[in-house]
């Protein structure tokens, strides 16, 4: 196994399987590891496989200890932490039940070189599931094998049955042991207490049918007894080892993300006691409504949207675009908007709603100025946005009728999404508070 | 935020606790004659031995402070409190997510401002803080209707209750949360200015001694950080 891994590290410093593959993608990723040419490794193994089905045997062991590239890409680029290992494992999801993965049609597969990786490679990033039932398939070919040959034997052909039927039934034992090891790669099987059963029942199966094979044979002696005791262990050993390099390495997948994500958290605390203070300090000193402590006040915004937020990746809030509305008209207008939000939505917030808003905030920050407050309160029943200035004020009845703005964007917008706005005098009789509330269970389509 | 009859006659002694050194001579250059600055420090051991040195009546305290055992400002409350009994701590916080400043408020802070306050919201804040009242940002506010259930329509049965705001607590939380400063508070609820600052103080209460999960987990969550 180590003489099969260089670890030259002016190659890739992981064996991993590329998504461009013919078969398994063993040979293109070994060649990529190695620096041999791809060509080579593939007669190479082709070879190999002639030779009493060591290439094959090669092959498969490869495959199962080597993990997929799409799972390492989805390691590197996702730093969430938590979601790692389901995205990890659905990554290599297709990989075992693809039916070019038996490894009885691995010779031709490899050894079909590059015009059938075209059309392997067409449909390899798609990732279409492609279930085929090969364990089934495999099983079934077993049944049909020993009827085929109880019928013989009936019909008078001398066939060694004290061979085969131990033969098909370790045979058996091994394609449960494989399915159970596939769906433990796919991350699809849960790993309840159902998978360690048939795992324990393959392995059974496994040693009944070695067993069997040493017992029925004729005269047996004490060296009959030990050989089989050894097959014992090493089919045990050979059900078992994948599946435990596998854990192995879901193990260590897991622990480089913890250690990521822990990385991540001390540059956010870094960060966090650095450039967020110095930007909280322009702003102090430059006075609330100059441009610097705009611009410091957008940058301290961005930054820790990106540090702090970045890690709930769920559906786009009421409040995360309200927050993103009121950084846009920072930049366009000298106004400070401060965005509380209280509660949260879990469905798909109207635009009409956030368009209003907008239009509230904008109107705040052109016609008052000052600071803004955005208030949001979401509930089961209804979600109230309350945007408030303390500029000059002014009541619905005095806007001039040519005066779009506030009578059709926010006003009738909101009618025709089935809420209601209101206007009216801010906090302490100055200023201006536009109210605009939208029950969630008379909800119609939006405009 | 715009109380200033609240002041006191005399000096008020303060002393600012932050680790950078330009935010301290900042805030202290800024900060209203009156107030009367009687030491800085710079880690958790150092206001530790600071705030029970010169006894100040209020603490100006960063949230997050290098030293002592990783506590930041919820370890200098916790350890100077009981050696100047007369000393008040306000929470000053880079951060205007409040949950960042639940520790430290459940320590025993009797409030908590943003650093991009001005040094006069600052003043402001400390002498209110001196009065007895709490300080309570819109953001800390919203942060209390969310994490006391009042979205969820959760209201207080009884007056001591602990885990859920009244509904007299609510509507002054949600006007809080919109901007309102106390006076208009009063002015929008028909009630006197200091029946809010008794609801606010009341609420202040409520979050430093409720044990809430919310409140609990948001704490744990924030220390581990």
């Amino acid at each position: 196994m180590t003489l099969l891994r260089p670890t030259d590290p002016r190659f890739t410093g992981h064996l991993v399987r590329p998504r461009l593959r013919i078969v398994a993608g063993v040979c293109a990723g070994f060649a990529r590891h190695s620096g041999l040419p791809v060509t080579f490794v593939r007669t190479v193994t082709f070879v190999l496989a002639l030779c009493g089905g060591a290439g094959v045997l090669l092959y498969g062991w490869l495959w199962a200890t080597t993990p997929d590239e799409a799972a390492d890409g989805a390691a590197v680029s996702d730093l969430r932490g938590d979601r790692l290992p389901k995205a990890a494992l659905t990554g290599s999801g297709p990989a075992p039940s693809d039916p070019r993965t038996v490894p009885g049609d691995l010779p031709a597969g490899a050894g079909a070189g590059p015009g059938a990786g075209i059309a392997a490679a067409a449909d390899a990033p798609a990732g279409e599931p492609r279930r085929a039932p090969v364990t089934e398939i495999l099983l079934g070919l077993a049944l049909v094998g020993t009827a085929g040959a109880l019928i013989a034997d009936r019909l008078g052909a001398d066939l060694p049955l004290d061979a085969i039927i131990p033969a098909i039934v370790a045979l058996a034992g091994t394609g449960l042991a494989w399915r159970q090891f596939a769906e433990l790669r796919s991350g699809a099987g849960p790993r309840s207490s159902g998978m360690l059963v048939r795992a324990l029942g393959a392995l059974v199966l496994v040693a009944l049918g070695i067993l069997l094979f040493f017992v029925t044979s004729e005269n047996p002696n004490v060296w009959t007894v030990v050989v089989a005791a050894l097959s014992v262990l090493v089919g045990v050993a050979v059900v078992v080892a994948p599946w435990a390099v596998r854990l192995t390495r879901d193990l260590s997948d897991e622990r480089a993300a913890r250690e990521r994500e822990a990385g991540r958290a001390e540059m956010a605390a870094h960060l966090h006691d650095s450039v967020l203070q110095t930007l909280a300090l322009i702003q102090q000193k430059a006075g609330p409504h100059s441009e610097a402590a705009r611009l410091a006040r957008a940058q301290e915004r961005d930054l820790r949207d990106w540090l702090f937020t970045g890690a709930t990746n769920g559906p786009v809030d009421l409040a995360a675009e309200l927050r993103g509305i009121a950084t846009t008209v920072e930049r366009d207008f000298a106004v400070h908007v401060d965005v509380v939000a209280v509660g949260s939505v879990d469905r798909e917030v109207p635009d009409a709603l956030l368009a209003a808003a907008r239009e509230a905030i904008l109107n705040a920050a052109r016609h008052a100025g000052g600071s803004v407050s955005v208030y949001v309160e979401s509930s089961p029943r209804a979600i109230e946005v309350s945007v408030t200035d303390r500029g000059p004020g002014f009541s619905i009845g005095d806007i001039p009728a040519d005066r779009m703005g506030v009578r059709e964007s926010i006003l009738a917008r909101m009618q025709r999404a089935g809420g209601t706005a209101s206007v009216r005098p801010g906090p302490g009789g100055t200023g201006t508070e536009i109210r605009l509330s939208l029950p969630l269970d008379t909800q119609e389509d939006t405009p | 935020m715009t109380d200033p009859t609240s002041a006191t006659p005399c000096d008020l002694t303060v002393v600012i606790v932050d680790d950078h050194s330009i935010f301290r001579s900042g805030l202290r250059s800024e900060l209203d004659p009156a107030l009367h600055v009687l030491g800085e420090a710079a880690t958790v051991d150092e206001a530790i031995t600071v705030v029970v040195a010169t006894q100040p009546r209020v603490v100006l305290l960063d949230v997050h402070l290098p030293g002592g055992t990783g506590g930041g400002g919820a370890e200098v409350i916790h350890a100077a409190a009981p050696l100047a009994p007369s000393t008040l701590f306000l929470a000053l916080s880079v951060s205007d997510a409040a949950d960042d400043v639940v520790t430290v408020i459940r320590a025993g802070a009797r409030g908590y401002i943003t650093k991009s306050a001005s040094g006069a919201e600052v003043s402001d804040a400390a002498r209110r803080v001196a009065g007895g009242d709490a300080v309570f940002s819109p953001r800390l506010a919203g942060f209390v209707l969310d994490a006391f259930g009042a979205v969820a329509g959760e209201i207080a049965a009884t007056t001591d209750e602990l885990d859920r705001l009244s509904a007299r607590e609510q509507e002054v939380m949600r006007l809080i949360a919109r901007g309102y400063a106390y006076k208009e508070v009063a002015t929008a609820l028909f009630i006197s200015p200091k029946t809010v600052e008794t609801h606010v103080s009341a609420v202040l209460r409520k979050l430093q001694l409720s044990s809430r999960h919310e409140l609990t987990a948001w704490a744990t969550a924030r220390k581990l950080l």
